[in-house]
């Protein structure tokens, strides 16, 4: 046992197989105390499953888990006092109330001194404690399931998906919650599909993708290291442009405007590409090129490229 | 991990109760449902109360055609009579039984065989219960109201029974003083009524409670606070035999007010009714497991349930069914709550109450057990 560790959270060699799909593929990584994570992936990549084997809600295939020093899978009712959990889609008694949820929730925890009313202020459900869980609308359920998730006043929170279907204000008030919770020191591990978020919060960012971390570090050095690429965009183009730049060995895509855009790795590829379409005398009449933004980094180590994506739709047509 | 298994079966009293809390509120807070659980059995025990009324104050035609003609099938034919139930047309033994009633048009006839007495002797052991196994009831399935005649026969019978058995030798007894009282088909009814009400409303109500928690997520999210699973259930019982007991109380207070039953209400009542929701909710619990989705469960319920409701002796006696359907009636767990709630409610029978109660009771152990082994809180489907 490893209880003076400073890590809170120590994943080694995880794997989670369903029925000939391996959800979780051989994964390892450490989360320090006091730490922001965010795993940031796209659907299906297997987030949900990694975060619940993380806190005690499904078992493990192969692999290791570490929660303050404890295995998840021998100590789950040691650890789970200790930690809160905002699952993905969270969902509770329908015709129970705002607080009498949270006072349910803080019972459960042999928590009689849970301050409730500083709870549902944090979360901004004050004016909302008699309204019943199912006249509460998406954003006030998500609001509520975060305020459930530190009724124990955990040291590890985790949220799947904590801001998805929200709107952008109800969003940033989540954020500030977040913040919050990171300046007292808790640890917090979240998901979450948008790089945004994952570069306001989070201290450290994994990508996610079919089961495997691509990519771990501090926002900044994901986008440093990864935007090692060109993005050259050919506008009102004609109709042979995107076979001839097909030929070449690259991969275009049409936008949603008509206009071309070709991931490229050198700067010699521009003049090259260019080159091709002037000799096939296709024409074009305008041109941009730049580094990718911060959602194409993420396109490009999720695998899900904007190049495969939607050039397979253009085709379908 | 040791620890791991001792925590999971560590009852918190504070939990189930706050469960418990949760689970009445959010009962109380939908009307319909309220319906359903108290009203539903009422509405009911007022219709079929209503309609036995008349039959109780009528006076039935049976034909009896006694074979034995001894000391015993003689009183047992007195002991018919002083029922005041039936209106008693004897048929010579000579005659072919079945052309009889053709001919005669009755629907219903009780043969008293020949070895009577003989078997009585045998059959009427110390801790023996049970009619007369060889009496033969002859009667016409077809025939309008001839289901009350024999149900209300069959109380006749099974009181004729009672005071007899525990006194041998039993057949020589006085039959005078066997029936002080007179027999209705409504406290045949209500026990039945409510036995099934208990059963539908703890196996419904915990399968769709625990399916529609499942399909929602609120079980992943219970996963992660320390509840254990054995809380979950205990909670789940605890709730159901709350309203079972309410449910029971109204059924009994309207019995009372409207029919005014002479029913016995002794210990064995609470006995049965928290074996019937133990029973239930278990095997609620296991549904649950066992089906993916809740319209499954629900439809697992619904063929469980109805075989349960119309062959284990709810609405007319078992005895009125074929052989093969009445050795069916046996496996059935609801047939022991409906046979012991009324040996302790109408016989104040308290051996065969027993028997029944230690049948139902190792049922319900093995059903709960079963749904605390299989029971699981957290999200694997695996
Ligand atoms: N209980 C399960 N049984 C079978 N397959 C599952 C189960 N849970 C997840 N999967 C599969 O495992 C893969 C990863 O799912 P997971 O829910 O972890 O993804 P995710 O990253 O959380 O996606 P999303 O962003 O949509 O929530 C998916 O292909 C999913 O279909
Ligand atoms: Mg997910």
């Amino acid at each position: 046992m490893t209880q003076n560790s400073e890590y809170a959270i120590e994943v080694h060699n995880l794997t989670k197989h369903y029925k000939g799909l391996s959800a979780v593929d051989n994964i390892s990584f450490t989360v320090k105390k006091g730490e922001v994570f965010a795993l940031l992936g796209p659907n299906g990549a297997g987030k949900t499953t990694t975060v619940e084997i993380i806190d005690t809600i499904r078992k493990p295939t192969s692999g290791k888990v570490i929660l303050l020093g404890m295995d998840v899978t021998r100590n789950k009712y040691t650890i789970i006092p200790r930690i809160g959990v905002l699952p993905q889609g969270f969902s509770s008694f329908d015709r129970i109330t705002v607080k009498e949820t949270l006072q349910f929730y803080s019972r459960l925890f042999c928590r009689r001194k849970t301050d409730i009313n500083a709870l549902m202020a944090l979360v901004n459900l004050k004016d909302k404690v008699k309204v019943k869980y199912k006249n509460l609308s998406g954003g006030l359920k998500q609001r509520l399931g975060i305020a459930v998730a530190l009724v124990n006043d955990p040291e590890i929170v985790f949220l799947d998906e904590p801001t998805t279907g929200l709107d952008p204000r109800a969003r940033r008030a989540v954020w500030d919650v977040l913040l919050g919770l990171k300046k007292k020191g808790k640890t917090i591990f979240l998901t979450t599909h948008y790089m945004e978020e994952a570069e306001l919060l989070a201290d450290t960012v994994a990508i996610i993708a079919k089961g495997k971390i691509t990519a771990m570090g501090s926002p900044g050095e994901l986008i440093e290291n990864n935007a090692d690429y060109l993005v050259i965009l050919l506008k009102s183009v004609d109709e042979n442009v995107f076979e001839i730049v097909q030929k070449m060995g690259f991969l275009p895509v049409y936008d949603s405007h008509g206009d071309i855009r070709v991931r490229l790795d050198h700067t010699d590829d521009v003049r090259r590409l260019l080159n091709a379409v002037e000799a096939g005398g296709a024409s074009f009449n305008g041109l941009d090129v730049r580094k990718p933004n911060l959602e194409e980094v993420f396109l490009k180590l999720t695998e899900e490229t904007l190049l495969e994506g939607s050039a397979g739709i253009k085709e379908a047509k | 991990m040791n620890l791991h298994i001792i925590n999971t079966t560590i009852i918190h009293a504070n939990i189930i109760w706050a469960n418990i809390i949760v689970s009445i509120k959010s009962f109380y807070r939908e009307k319909t449902v309220v319906f359903f659980r108290i009203a539903f059995p009422v509405i009911l025990i007022l219709v079929f109360g209503t309609i036995f009324m008349e039959r109780d104050n009528e006076i039935f035609d049976l034909s009896v055609q006694d074979l034995d003609r001894t000391t015993s099938s003689e009183k047992l034919v007195e002991a018919i009579r002083l029922s005041k139930r039936f209106k008693i047309t004897p048929v010579s033994p000579a005659a072919d039984a079945e052309q009889y009633a053709r001919i005669n048009k009755r629907n219903l006839m009780v043969i008293i065989p020949k070895d009577f007495e003989m078997s009585m002797m045998q059959k009427m052991g110390p801790g023996d219960i049970g009619i007369p196994v060889s009496l033969t009831k002859l009667y016409d399935p077809s025939a309008f109201g001839v289901t009350t005649k024999i149900g209300v026969l069959d109380m006749v019978l099974a009181g004729i029974n009672q005071e007899m058995s525990g006194k041998p030798p039993l057949i020589v007894s006085e039959p005078v003083s066997i029936l002080k009282k007179k027999y209705r088909f409504i406290e045949f009814f209500v026990p039945g009524i409510i036995a099934m009400a208990v059963m539908t409303a703890s196996l419904f109500g915990a399968v769709n409670v625990n399916a529609e928690l499942r399909q929602k997520g609120v079980l992943r999210k219970l996963s992660t606070t320390p509840i254990t699973r054995i809380d979950w259930i205990l909670s789940n019982v605890l709730y159901q035999f709350i309203l079972a007991v309410v449910s029971t109380a109204v059924m009994l207070l309207v019995s009372y007010i409207v029919f005014n039953v002479s029913l016995e209400i002794n210990a064995w009542l609470v006995v049965f009714v928290a074996l019937d929701v133990f029973s239930f909710v278990g095997l609620g619990m296991i549904l649950t497991r066992v089906a993916r989705e809740a319209e499954s469960a629900a439809a697992a319920a619904d063929a469980l349930m109805f075989p349960m409701m119309f062959l284990s002796g709810t609405f007319f006696p078992v005895e009125m069914m074929p052989e093969f359907l009445q050795k069916f009636a046996k496996v059935l767990p609801l047939y022991y709550v409906n046979e012991g709630l009324r040996a302790s409610m109408v016989a104040a029978d308290h051996m065969a109450a027993l028997k029944c109660a230690l049948i139902i009771g190792v049922f319900a152990g093995v059903v709960f057990i079963l749904g605390i082994m299989i029971t699981k809180l957290d999200g694997e489907t695996t």
